[in-house]
């Protein structure tokens, strides 16, 4: 595994490190170390407001607007306060179209540093392989980072693939449906995760990668002063171009996508079965029975 | 073409017990193998699990590569991705199955992108084309619509919701091979499980089966007899809100509005009437059915089944059934 | 009047209903039996009910005619979610329910929702939105009925820029006591036909006619929409801004005052996290406008002027999610409230008033020992202030307290109920602010629609 731990530039060498100084790293002001965090977000439409239409088996975007995923709210929150904990700078990067801009651009008012948009028409129509490709590209091309923050999963393509995928792109260790961050230090970073009826509490060796859920934090709102500052704020956009000099653009967009979506259609209208079961009290026991055998549960 | 593998399941196991979702993957996956004319294989990876490695034999599968090994005790994701690695390598599967529980789906997308190719998330079915192609259904948008998906590379990896397919009999006549194979020994990986902590009490939002009441119920020691029949069920105990204000049960259980919002597969409403702010918490849920004494009760017309009676008539005989059906009572 | 019903009658109501929806069991109406009022001061139903679930207009009238004809008594209800045991029936007699009835079409062109009584405010809510349109206000619990949204006038938290129930109601379908079928009203937005009876019938409690359906404006959808989250130190602080926004030409949905005690037991309730821990007093101020432009323009006025009062921060909600987490923990404090509470108290005063009234709650509390925990419509000038158990003495106590708060509402300009009504609770309180002659002229009302006093008997009108 490389070390991908070279330091930012801006940082300064601080003289009374509270930690065991290896040679060559780098603190921030005060003794604090300097994190790198990178934070992947994702815009996506508000689901609530997509109109499903099961008759024609459709879905209709056009009143829905645009919203960042909201597991990435959590990500970027926890990244937030690992900054505010032990110092650093969070890069929120995104792949997407140029609207998603004003998604990153809230991104700053919550606290990230920087922003990054991946947007090109040859990164479009990427599944998660292609996604999780490009922006490993993208944290490889930023050189230095100590840990990687993804959101649990979308609202939209639901898949929960994309982070595992990035940190395998990296060669790094990663954690899934990470519920808590219990520390953070200098080479380290430990977590609870949540397995199937387990809490796994596991120690990862930085850089690593977390995807965390809900219960890891709430978001804290923005200030008004900074979404005002943060909607004039630049974005750095990164473009086909950019990342072809740190990756294989064959895995680039469409055509780097391995799976392909055949068919989209809205199952037909939840309508309720309605079904009476009726009989002696033995009958009825049998018949729910036959249901719940029916529907896998026994 | 039989010793080519048309599909391999990955055996997820946690403490040395096969995930049932590996059963399930097993039926779906004998289906697919005979339809391709290919043999259908099981990965297996953990510590002392030769009698494991049977029962998959046992559950369909043709042959099992079993890689037992002290340090693939644990679950280590980066460990575990090598072994795979290199036994999909060998193998070169046509489809590659994976449970979608909360490991599989971890670890799938880490293999997928190891091997550089297409994975398909979550699936609720699984098909072929005329060429033999694997067609992967999903759901998508938290639910609200469907998707059809074909993989261009191989493997075709897929993870498979739990308690979607259906496993066939166990049948320890079958016979099959057991294929062990040397471990790769990595000595750092960067992960270090530290401590693991069983996860007690209700987690009601993620339960499969839900066995709910309301005020239909008598007395609070009721929920006793509930509680035997979510527990046979592998479910959790749900409640109104009166019950909960009554302090009858704790306001983790609470299904609804000021309460908790569940999806489960099965939702089984005891004496509850159904009022707007029950319905919030619990109308996405895949199948309700309703036992009430009320025919116009408003839950019964949100209800996929629903019983016009006593609540306490239905419980005993519906817990016994279950015991037989489990094969715990003659 | 008849102690029971006699059979006779019931059968008749199972041969207009059908059998499925007359029931009879006490067992299996229990929930018909009590609305959200407190548990100590909500009136004790009666014996000997009947609950009827119709399912349209003409089984309604039926009902009626026959109810009438036997002086039966009639208790419309709703979702029960009233605060003032309006739908508690009180006396032996038949409970109409209108569950059944539930259907809202939308007519797109006029940007109308013609709703049955039985849906829903959660319905309407969302087949608006199926629609692409807005009902902007949120006028109580989203399992409250069209019906009885109307027939107590609710108002709620959304209600600055385009008003409660009353400025939404555009037509009226009702059946009154006698059994005969009004229609009033259209989608029309003018009408100056005679006396209005559609202003009178709203607000009427369930003591003039049954609603059945209504027509109900709708707006568009608003293209952007924040909630602003202010904390302040003190009370004082908070209330001065809210005049000055309402006079700064900016025109917020809502603005609501919280303390951050009640907001975070709300949260703790609902097992949900408030986003702004800062200050004692905060203000929810929800805005909408064509364009993010627009509406962050609004919210910079709005934050200078709270920033003159010292605001430690202006926070911002833009996500569906974050601005319905607010909306939700805000509504539900009178559900965290409600088990340690004897009464809620919803009076409204010039809104300029409230932090005078507030001040007075505050002393009145400490005249008797007790926390009077209060939150409100801020932008209405109306405050929900809560009477809780501890400290209370006896029930002569809460009078007293009660009484003090009426009267220094009343003296403030304002009156002892914005939104709940009178219901079954505050029969005495009437005087306060009614004379005799007014209170002569809506009996004599109440007698031209109900010459046989069979609905809702038990209201003092
Ligand atoms: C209906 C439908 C079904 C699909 N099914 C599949 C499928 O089964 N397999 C497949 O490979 N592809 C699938 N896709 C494509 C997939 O949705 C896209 O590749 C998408 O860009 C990323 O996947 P996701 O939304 O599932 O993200 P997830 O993997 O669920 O996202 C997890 C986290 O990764 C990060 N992340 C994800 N996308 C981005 C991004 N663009 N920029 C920055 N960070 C990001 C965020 O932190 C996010 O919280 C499907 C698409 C659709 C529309
Ligand atoms: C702001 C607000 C928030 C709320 N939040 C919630 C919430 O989160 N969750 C929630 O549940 N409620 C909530 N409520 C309360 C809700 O309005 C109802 O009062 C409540 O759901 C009713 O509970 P129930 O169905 O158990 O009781 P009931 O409505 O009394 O129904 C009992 C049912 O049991 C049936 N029954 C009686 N005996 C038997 C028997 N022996 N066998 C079979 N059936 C029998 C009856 O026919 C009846 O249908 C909320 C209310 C408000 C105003
Ligand atoms: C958590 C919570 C929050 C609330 N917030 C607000 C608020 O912000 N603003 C506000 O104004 N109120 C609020 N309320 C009170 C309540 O939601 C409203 O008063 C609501 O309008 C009551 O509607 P309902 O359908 O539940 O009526 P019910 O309680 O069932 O009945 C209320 C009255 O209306 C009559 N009635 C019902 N249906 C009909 C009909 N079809 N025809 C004739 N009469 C009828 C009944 O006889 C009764 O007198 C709140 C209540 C709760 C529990």
């Amino acid at each position: 595994m490389y070390n991908m731990r070279k330091r930012s530039e801006e940082s300064c060498i601080c003289g009374e490190g509270i930690l065991n100084v290896m040679p060559g790293y780098i603190y921030g002001n005060c003794g604090r170390m300097q994190m790198n965090i990178i934070v992947l977000m994702k815009q996506v439409p508000e689901i609530e407001k997509v109109r499903f239409d099961p008759e024609k088996g459709r879905l209709d975007r056009s009143s829905a607007g645009a919203t960042t995923n909201p597991f990435d709210l959590n990500a970027l929150e926890a990244a937030v306060q690992i900054k505010e904990k032990v110092g650093g700078i969070v890069t929120a990067i995104s792949m997407g179209p140029m609207k998603a801009e004003e998604m990153l651009r809230d991104a700053l008012a919550r606290g990230a540093d920087k922003a990054i948009l991946l947007s090109d028409e040859r990164f479009a129509g990427a599944d998660t392989l292609a996604t999780a490709y490009t922006l490993a590209a993208a944290i490889r091309k930023l050189g230095a980072f100590d840990l990687v923050i993804c959101g649990e999963k979308t609202v939209d393509g639901d898949t929960a693939q994309v982070g595992p995928e990035v940190a395998e792109f990296l060669n790094i260790p990663h954690a899934a449906y990470v519920e808590e961050i219990l520390n953070v230090s200098e080479n380290n970073i430990v977590v609870k995760a949540r397995m199937e009826r387990s809490h796994y509490i596991m120690r990862l060796t930085l850089p690593a990668l977390i995807t965390v859920t809900k219960d890891v934090n709430t978001p804290r709102l923005p200030t008004l002063r900074d979404k005002i500052r943060a909607m004039r704020a630049p974005i750095t956009i990164w473009r086909y171009e950019d990342l072809e000099e740190v990756a294989d653009p064959r895995y680039f967009g469409f055509d780097g996508s391995p799976t392909r979506v055949i068919k989209v259609y809205t199952p037909s209208a939840e309508k309720r079965l309605g079904k009476m079961i009726s009989g002696s009290p033995e009958e009825v026991a049998r018949e729910i029975v036959h249901v719940l055998i029916k529907n896998k549960i026994l | 073409m039989l010793n080519e593998c048309g599909v391999l399941v990955f055996a997820e196991q946690e403490n040395g017990r096969i995930h049932g979702v590996v059963y399930e993957l097993l039926g779906k996956g004998r289906e697919l193998a005979d339809r391709l004319k290919k043999s259908l294989c099981a990965i297996l990876l953990g510590y002392n699990l030769w009698d494991e490695a049977k029962e998959l034999i046992y559950y369909g599968a043709d042959k099992v590569y079993l890689i037992d090994h002290p340090s693939l005790k644990d679950f280590d994701i980066v460990r575990y991705k090598h072994n795979i690695v290199k036994i999909v390598d060998e193998v070169k599967p046509d489809i590659f199955l994976i449970g979608a529980t909360r490991i599989g789906r971890s670890l799938a997308p880490r293999v997928a992108a190891a091997l550089k190719t297409g994975l398909t998330a979550d699936c609720v079915d699984l098909d072929l084309d005329e060429e033999g192609n694997l067609i992967q259904i999903r759901p998508a948008f938290s639910g609200n619509i469907m998707a059809q998906i074909k993989t261009r590379t191989k493997p075709q990896m897929a993870t498979v919701r739990y308690r979607i397919m259906k496993p066939l009999n166990r049948d320890p006549s079958r016979r099959g091979e057991i294929v062990v194979r040397e471990p790769i020994l990595l000595e750092k990986t960067g992960i270090e499980i530290l401590d693991k902590i069983e996860i007690g009490g209700v987690n009601i939002s993620e339960a499969d089966v839900i066995v709910a009441a309301g005020r239909g119920l008598k007395s609070p020691e009721d929920f006793k007899i509930l509680e035997e029949l979510a527990t046979l069920l592998g479910g959790v105990l749900g409640s109104s809100r009166p019950l909960v204000d009554a302090g009858w049960i704790g306001r983790e259980h609470q299904v609804g509005f000021s309460g908790n919002v569940v999806k489960p597969k099965v939702y089984m409403a005891f004496g509850i009437s159904g009022a707007p702010q029950h319905l919030f918490g619990m109308r996405d849920s895949d199948i309700i059915i309703a036992i009430n004494k009320d025919p116009s009760a408003p839950i019964i017309s949100v209800s996929d089944y629903y019983v016009i009676g006593d609540l306490y008539e239905i419980i005993h005989p519906l817990i016994n059934e279950i015991k037989k059906v489990k094969g715990l009572v003659k | 009047m008849s102690p029971k019903i006699p059979n006779a009658v019931i059968d008749d109501l199972r041969g207009i209903v059908g059998d499925k929806w007359v029931i009879v069991q006490r067992e299996l109406m229990e929930s018909y039996l009590k609305d959200e009022t407190p548990d100590i001061i909500r009136p004790k139903p009666a014996e000997d009910l009947i609950l009827v679930k119709p399912s349209s207009t003409e089984e309604v009238s039926l009902i009626l005619k026959i109810a009438n004809e036997k002086r039966i008594p009639v208790f419309p209800v709703g979702g029960r979610t009233g605060l003032v045991g309006g739908a508690v029936p009180t006396e032996p007699g038949i409970i109409i329910s209108l569950e059944r009835m539930n259907k809202i079409e939308v007519d797109l062109e006029n940007m109308m929702a013609i709703a049955e009584a039985g849906a829903t405010l959660g319905d309407l809510i969302k087949v608006a939105e199926n629609a692409g349109l807005f009902f902007p206000p949120h006028p109580g619990d989203e399992g409250a009925q069209i019906g009885g949204l109307i027939a107590t006038n609710a108002g709620g938290a959304r209600a600055i820029k385009y008003g409660v129930m009353r400025n939404y109601i555009k037509g009226l379908e009702v059946v009154l006591p006698t059994g005969d079928v009004l229609s009033l009203g259209g989608r029309i937005l003018k009408n100056n036909v005679g006396y209005d009876l559609i202003q009178l019938i709203i607000g009427s409690e369930g003591t003039l006619c049954v609603i059945t359906k209504a027509v109900i404006k709708l707006f568009p959808k608003s293209k952007y929409m924040v909630t602003l989250v202010v904390p302040f130190n003190t009370r004082s602080e908070a209330l001065r801004s809210v005049p000055a926004i309402l006079r700064s030409g900016v025109i917020p949905l809502a603005i609501e005052y919280v303390q951050i005690n009640e907001i975070l037991e709300a949260a703790r309730h609902l097992n949900e996290k408030w986003p702004v821990h800062k200050g004692f007093a905060q203000l929810i101020i929800i805005l909408d406008g064509m364009s993010q432009e627009e509406v962050l323009a609004a919210c910079e006025e709005i934050s200078r002027i709270c920033e003159s009062n010292n605001a430690l921060d202006v926070m911002l909600a833009e996500t569906p999610e974050e601005q319905n987490r607010i909306l939700k923990i805000r509504s539900n404090i009178y559900t965290a409230l409600k088990p340690n509470m004897i009464d809620i108290l919803d009076v409204t005063v010039p809104p300029s008033c409230l932090e005078k009234l507030m001040d007075e709650v505050d002393a009145i509390g400490s005249r008797y020992g007790v926390y009077l925990p209060a939150y409100g419509h801020a932008g209405d000038g109306n405050l929900h202030v809560h009477i809780m158990k501890e400290g209370i003495k006896s029930m002569e106590m809460v009078k007293k307290i009660k009484g003090e708060i009426y009267e220094m509402a009343v003296r403030l300009g304002g009156t002892i109920t914005g939104e709940h009504g009178i219901g079954k609770i505050r029969l005495g309180d009437l005087s306060m602010v009614l004379s005799e002659k007014h209170i002569e002229i809506l009996r004599g009302i109440k007698r031209v629609f109900d010459p046989n006093n069979i609905l809702n008997p038990r209201h003092p009108l």
